[in-house]
């Protein structure tokens, strides 16, 4: 379904993912964990489509697609989404008027009927509703003054409108407390099914007790060391990264 | 040096023209003794150089090389008449019996004009027509008696025609009062339109100045002198696009009385040189005045704006807030300058000038000046030139927002507190297609830094 292969990538002369490869089934998944700096981010926006690294070697494929041809708004309208690990402020633009550009985008790229204005009024209200997202949040510029938890609750609206496959959340837990962190788990969690997929990014096995991971990978220097079960990320929490970086 | 040479060559040919155009006038009228005087300063200044402080960043004659030559008949062409009709906004305002008056290469199309009759409040006629009215003429010498401008003088020594209107209405229903002008033939025009704003009386005033097609060569000056009293709303909003080898001298003079409201818009896009000065006199307390606007600037258009809002009596308000985006080899140029007088306490004035520059070869210079004497007053000024945020390019795109509709969402959401000194809402509503079509080229332009 969704499979990196080994990807080299650099930034400024500096190869952040070393050989990196990750296969993802429909309806999995996958926790990736790791020290800072070891190139999660990276992975994520090299994922997504952002122009400022270098992609040395390596394919990225959805359903068999390889998506480093495309720009970034053609693999979000192919279904990848990524929760970014810092949402972006922009005055000047609603959070609604964002959010009414970027679904139509996909309808149309699509060949899907757009929604009229009051259906995808209801549908915003109704997923927004979900999040505990209020009205006038949404009416705002988006992100712009939002804290931490409204950010990332916006974020997993997105991504609940835009109904993708493949799902990459980067550190979507940090900055969160406890409330707002169950909240976005539930979000996830409910978006869950046999045939989307998730890849995880995150410091801290606290978000894995509400998400369930099928897989556990650990990261370090731009690729994986480490492969497990939940438990692996369990085992994480008790000894710490030493145990596994040689 | 080869421009001083040039310089030389067309105020030499600007100097002649004035002269004929001088000799030709009857003494008699009303109007000769401010031409006379006008045309003798011209003469004696000559056109402004970069030495001029207010001209510093812009040099006439690196643009300005000849006076275009004139077609000897400007028949009114079988199409201009389709072509204002076709126009949405004039459909509109027909519909709503607004006064609408044409203009076409500087002269007023009475035959293609209307205006609004029937609420007996507004006034047209214009500088061609006898008798000019006697305030008319009081302005115009009063304006003209004081006045070092350069420009304005070369205005005064040749303006040819241009509307006089008079509004006089006291039951807060606005008149609204479009003006639309179309450069149609080769040339050098030059008008004037006077406008009296009586206490009370509130006017919707809607100005746009197009060119007709890419390849007219037109040089104009173009003066707009506001009278306004106690007590009005006055919403004034110009939109201009010209094409990219035209070069225009607009001034714009206003003196406001007590308890006014004056919003002055301005959307600018194409020339080849703009020169925009706007003198504004917040002459009565208790006023708020807004001046503000957008300029769209692409190719090798350069943009010049000279504000300057004086204070002159307590307790008054002004905003003034620009924003301008530059692509290609384009050039924007601020400078405003905001004069508290002793006596204006409580003042409040706040200036913002921002540019987004949109290709490594687009320029922006701002210099803002405060010059106050009143000790209890709040002014502040700021200026930013920056670029496309290249993180919230990705995150748009990264929802699959394409590249082309996230610029213009990113180039919408940098006009729009601007946007928002339009204020009237019909108005605003008005220019909504307008400015999304300038987006749409914004957007679609070669705008790949
Ligand atoms: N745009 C960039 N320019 C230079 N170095 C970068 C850039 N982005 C990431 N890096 C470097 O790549 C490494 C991995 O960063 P990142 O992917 O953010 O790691 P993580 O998300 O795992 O903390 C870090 O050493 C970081 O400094
Ligand atoms: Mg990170």
């Amino acid at each position: 379904m969704f499979n990196i292969s080994n990807l080299t990538v650099s930034v400024e002369d500096n190869e952040i993912l070393n050989n990196f490869s990750l296969d993802v089934g429909p309806g999995e998944v996958h926790a990736i964990m790791g020290p800072n700096g070891s190139g999660k981010s990276t992975l994520a926006h090299v994922c997504a489509g952002k122009e400022d690294y270098t992609v040395l070697n390596g394919e990225i494929n959805l359903n068999g697609e390889d998506l480093l041809d495309l720009e970034a708004d053609e693999r979000s309208t192919k279904g990848l989404f990524l929760a970014f690990q810092y949402p972006i402020e922009i005055p000047g633009v609603t959070t609604l008027t964002f959010l009414k550009s970027s679904l139509e985008a996909h309808y149309k790229a699509n060949n899907k009927e757009v929604l009229s204005t009051p259906d995808f009024m209801k549908l915003v209200k109704k997923k927004s509703a979900e999040l505990n997202i209020d009205d006038s949040m949404i009416k705002r510029p988006l992100n712009v003054g939002f804290s931490g938890g409204e950010k990332k609750r916006n974020e997993i609206l997105q991504m609940a409108l835009l109904d993708p496959e493949i799902c990459i959340l980067d550190e979507t837990d940090s900055g969160l407390d406890i409330d707002a962190l169950r909240l976005v788990a539930e979000g996830v969690n409910n978006l869950r099914n046999e045939k989307r997929s998730f890849i995880v990014i995150t410091h801290y096995q606290r978000l894995l007790d509400y998400i369930k991971p099928d897989f556990v990978h650990i990261m370090y220097n731009g690729k994986i060391i480490e492969t497990g079960d939940s438990s692996l990320a369990l085992e994480l929490e008790k000894s710490g990264y030493n145990n596994y970086i040689k | 040096m080869l421009t001083e040479e040039k310089n030389i060559n067309v105020e030499e040919q600007v100097v002649a023209y004035c002269k004929d155009n001088i000799i030709n006038q009857d003494i008699k009228h009303p109007l000769y003794p401010a031409r006379l005087g006008a045309y003798e300063l011209f003469r004696a200044h000559g056109l402004p150089t970069t030495r001029n402080e207010q001209w510093k960043y812009t040099n006439i004659s690196s643009k300005l090389e000849r006076i275009p030559s004139q077609s000897d008949v400007k028949p009114v062409p079988v199409n201009l008449d389709n072509f204002i009709n076709n126009f949405e906004i004039v459909k509109k305002a027909k519909e709503n019996k607004d006064s609408v008056l044409v203009f076409m290469d500087g002269a007023m199309q009475s035959q293609l004009s209307i205006v609004n009759t029937d609420t007996k409040t507004v006034s047209v006629t214009s500088l061609k027509k006898d008798p000019i009215p006697d305030w008319a003429v009081k302005l115009n010498s009063e304006k003209h008696s004081q006045n070092v401008n350069e420009m304005f003088n070369l205005n005064t020594a040749l303006m040819e025609d241009g509307a006089i209107i008079n509004i006089n209405n006291n039951k807060g229903i606005a008149d609204n009062i479009y003006i639309i002008h179309v450069g149609n033939n080769d040339g050098f025009y030059n008008y004037r339109h006077m406008i009296n704003v009586q206490n009370g009386a509130h006017v919707n005033i809607i100005e746009f100045k197009i060119s007709n097609k890419v390849d007219i060569e037109a040089l104009y000056t173009s003066s707009i002198i506001w009278q306004i009293g106690n007590n009005c709303v006055v919403n004034n909003v110009k939109y201009q696009a010209h094409n990219q080898i035209t070069i225009g001298f607009n001034q714009q003079y206003a003196d406001i009385a007590n308890d006014t409201e004056f919003n002055s818009f301005t959307i600018s896009s194409g020339s080849k040189l703009l020169r925009e000065f706007r003198d504004i006199n917040c002459n009565g307390s208790n006023s708020n005045i807004s001046i503000s606007g957008i300029n769209l600037l692409d190719g090798d258009s350069h943009i010049d704006t000279m504000l300057s809002v004086k204070h002159k009596a307590p307790n008054t308000i002004s905003r003034e807030k620009y924003k301008s985006i530059l692509n290609d080899n384009s050039k924007g140029v601020f400078q405003g300058n905001i004069i508290v007088d002793d006596i204006a306490q409580k003042t409040i004035a706040k200036q913002s000038i921002d540019a987004l520059i949109l290709s490594k070869n687009a320029e922006h210079d701002a210099k803002p000046e405060l010059e106050i004497y009143a000790d209890d007053v709040q002014c502040g000024h700021g200026a930013t030139t920056g670029q496309i945020s290249q993180d919230s390019l990705f995150y748009l795109k990264s929802r699959g927002i394409p590249e082309e509709e996230a610029k213009r969402l990113l180039v919408h959401a940098f006009l729009t507190d601007a946007l928002e000194e339009i204020k009237d809402k019909k108005i605003l509503e008005t220019f909504a297609d307008v400015m999304n079509n300038m987006l749409n080229r914004v957007s679609k332009g070669n705008l790949n830094v």
